[in-house]
């Protein structure tokens, strides 16, 4: 419930970064897929803040980890209103060191070429910024762990 | 850096020009009506508009702006019209009171329509009533208060007027119903305005002249802030380009693309103004007979196109014949706005005598930034040079020049480079380096000599005929079909129009066609940006943590087409 709230405030730009297509409404399969975490494969963590009395999801970050368990994926979003608040770098930092917890070699994310500030904040936490063979529309970022 | 390209210029094209050779597109306007005032400027199916009569007519309409309708200097008027003699009439009759004209593509459906009149905040629109029904459905949600109607032949003499307008409306049928409160006719501005005073404005190259629209990647399209000092400095670039092979007061151009595009605009109208041409505006292009009919009754000294126009020119029947009557009369033939192919250029050379030369800009630089130079013998594949006071510069990701020969962005600076987006301060911010030089999203490399080649884009942009159409737009339609659970749009290559829009598309309906599915997009999406293909996929290439595979699909769409 509170993931699909999430999703459906995120402006359409912040949906298209995340997912690099466009999402109008988040499907039930979407949410799904966010909400089935199992604290190994799939680890997230999320940032919620009070809005009155209700607790409000503003940003979450998430991997994925491959069938050998060495590397995973990573995603971010957080809500308009909160970029540049920190709370990025927060749940990458809980996210990192979880993955070094279970013993995965290296973090990896696609992020568009064109999103600059993604790109910024990974070299800040020490990912690897590379080319994609094929593909300039999009960079692959790195970190050993 | 140094300027390496102009070592490669053809003899006599300058390095620089003076971008404030006019204060304003005015200024242009009335230099030209004062020198070639007997010479024709327009013809339009056969008739004709000189110079005297536009400077008369676009009074005519400015002052009727002003008088009728209370328009000032800075407000915003519409122009929703194809290439017709009443467009160079409300162009000039709006400029040259200071309006900001805002061009609309006529096809637009009436989503489009409204987004772009609400976000320019047009007050005014001029509009061929074979459009009106559209307008009539988006005016609601916007802040246009005054609406001016054309008929097709409303610049015709009688009885040609009264001809043409009674067969497109009863005859054709080409006009659906429509019916706007208040609207003033064309003509009617036209008869009041010369009752009434124009107040001769005054304007620097600052002033804005157009918001002139293009995509925007997350579907919304942006309206580039173009000032006249923009567009006369662009206008004097491509002269300075060109300007060797051509004479002033004898120059006749063949204007086929839509002057509500940028390119047209510029190379077409603003630059064959300054020349004292007559400008041959083309209506109806894609009645490829028709036109090939209008061309053998032409002589033409200058034509501009796009890549799908001159293939299908050259495959047409009797076009071998307009070739045997130009040759030694055609001097210059221009194709932008997309890549243009081998095949094309070297038909058209073997058929009209003369290279087709190559122009590269965007909508954002007024728009030329590169052509191919005029002397050029064979077919290069590449962008050209960078225009005179233009520069280019091919930087990484950090905004670092790359050395020579290396893949990067092409950046751009000079005096036809936009102000910004309107209203759009996040989205100027990131189309530009903060050192001023704009970011065309365009990959490319530099050769030792200074030619620009393109190889790719940074961005998911599909370019359908010169026009740029955005992924996530027409994602956002196709999702909108209820039928429809997920889709993902690219670009493949397509033998017209160098790319055309692929759509991948998962099913909550079972049922649902593509044709049923193609309907939905034609109600919401103007003709180019819509899928020529559509493919049902059980899923979209995602993936682990749910990106969307856009190069995955691309590759995909690219080998099972056909």
């Amino acid at each position: 419930m509170h993931e699909r709230e999430f999703l459906n405030q995120l402006s359409g730009e912040s949906r298209y970064l995340r997912f690099h297509k466009w999402v109008n409404a988040p499907s039930d399969k979407l949410v799904h897929f966010l909400t089935d975490v199992d604290y190994d494969k799939h680890m997230a963590f999320v940032c919620t803040a009070l809005d009155g009395d209700a607790e409000r999801v503003v940003g979450e970050a998430r991997y994925v980890a491959d069938l050998n368990g060495k590397n995973c994926e990573f995603g971010i979003i957080i809500a308009d209103p909160w970029h540049k608040t920190g709370i990025a770098g927060l749940l990458m930092e809980a996210l990192i060191s979880t993955a070094r917890e279970r013993g995965l070699a290296t973090m990896e994310g696609v992020v568009l070429t064109s999103n600059a500030t993604m790109i910024r904040f990974a070299r800040g936490l020490g990912f690897e910024v590379q080319p994609v063979a094929n593909d300039p529309t999009t960079r692959r970022i790195v970190k050993k762990l | 850096m140094r300027k390496i390209w102009l070592d490669s210029y053809p003899e006599g094209v300058p390095p620089e020009i003076d971008a404030r050779a006019y204060p304003s597109l005015k200024d242009l306007l009335e230099s030209s009506c004062l020198h070639f005032r007997e010479k024709t400027a327009f013809t339009n199916m056969g008739v004709a508009l000189t110079y005297g009569e536009l400077d008369r007519l676009s009074r005519d309409f400015g002052a009727y702006l002003q008088n009728g309708f209370g328009l000032r200097k800075a407000d915003r008027v519409a122009i929703m019209l194809p290439n017709l003699l009443q467009y160079p009439v409300a162009l000039f009759g709006a400029l040259r009171a200071g309006i900001t004209v805002v061009n609309v593509n006529p096809l637009y459906t009436v989503n489009e329509l409204e987004y772009q009149l609400a976000d320019s905040g047009a007050s005014a629109i001029v509009v061929l009533e074979n459009f009106a029904h559209t307008l009539e459905l988006a005016l609601p949600n916007t802040r246009v208060r005054h609406v001016v109607t054309t008929q097709l032949g409303d610049l015709f003499p009688r009885p040609k007027r009264w001809l043409v307008n009674f067969v497109v409306k009863h005859v054709k049928h080409m006009v659906p119903r429509w019916r706007i409160p208040g609207a003033k006719s064309f003509r009617e501005a036209l008869s009041q305005g010369k009752q009434s005073a124009f107040e001769e404005i005054s304007l620097g190259p600052g002033d804005i002249a157009f918001l002139q629209y293009t995509g925007g990647t997350t579907g919304r399209a942006k309206g580039a802030i173009l000032t006249h000092g923009n567009m006369v400095a662009n206008v004097e670039q491509t002269a300075a380009w060109i300007g060797a092979t051509l004479k002033e007061g004898e120059e006749t151009i063949v204007t086929a693309l839509p002057l509500y595009h940028v390119f047209a605009l510029t190379a077409n109208l603003l630059v064959f103004l300054k020349l004292g041409g007559n400008d041959v505006l083309i209506t109806n292009p894609r009645d490829i007979a028709g036109f090939v009919t209008e061309l053998a009754k032409t002589r033409f000294t200058a034509i501009t196109g796009v890549n799908t126009l001159f293939n299908a020119l050259l495959d047409a029947e009797g076009f071998d014949q307009v070739g045997i009557a130009e040759r030694g009369v055609l001097k210059l033939a221009v194709a932008g706005g997309m890549a243009l192919q081998r095949s094309v250029a070297e038909r058209w050379r073997q058929t009209m005598g003369v290279p087709l030369l190559e122009g590269y800009g965007l909508t954002e630089a007024a728009p030329s930034v590169c052509s191919t130079p005029f002397d050029a013998k064979e077919f290069s594949g590449k962008l050209g040079l960078p225009l005179p006071s233009t520069e280019v510069a091919i930087r990484d990701d950090g905004g670092n020049d790359v050395p020579l020969g290396e893949t990067g962005e092409i950046c751009v600076r000079g005096p036809q480079v936009m102000r910004g987006y309107w209203n759009a301060p996040d989205e100027t911010a990131t189309a530009f380096w903060p050192d001023g030089w704009l970011r065309t999203g365009d990959i490319g490399w530099m050769d030792q000599r200074g030619f620009v080649t393109f190889t790719d884009r940074r961005k998911d942009v599909i370019v359908v005929s010169g026009f740029k159409a955005y992924p996530t737009e027409i994602e956002d339609v196709a999702m909108l079909h209820p039928g429809v659970k997920d889709a993902g749009a690219v670009g493949v290559p397509d033998e017209h129009s160098g790319e055309a829009v692929a759509l991948f598309v998962v099913r909550k309906d079972p049922g649902l066609t593509a044709a049923a599915l193609l309907d939905h997009c034609a109600k919401h999406l103007t003709g180019y940006k819509r899928p020529k293909r559509i493919e049902f996929r059980e899923h979209l290439p995602k993936t682990p943590i749910g990106k969307v595979l856009r190069r995955q699909l691309k590759a995909e769409a690219t080998l099972t087409r056909g």
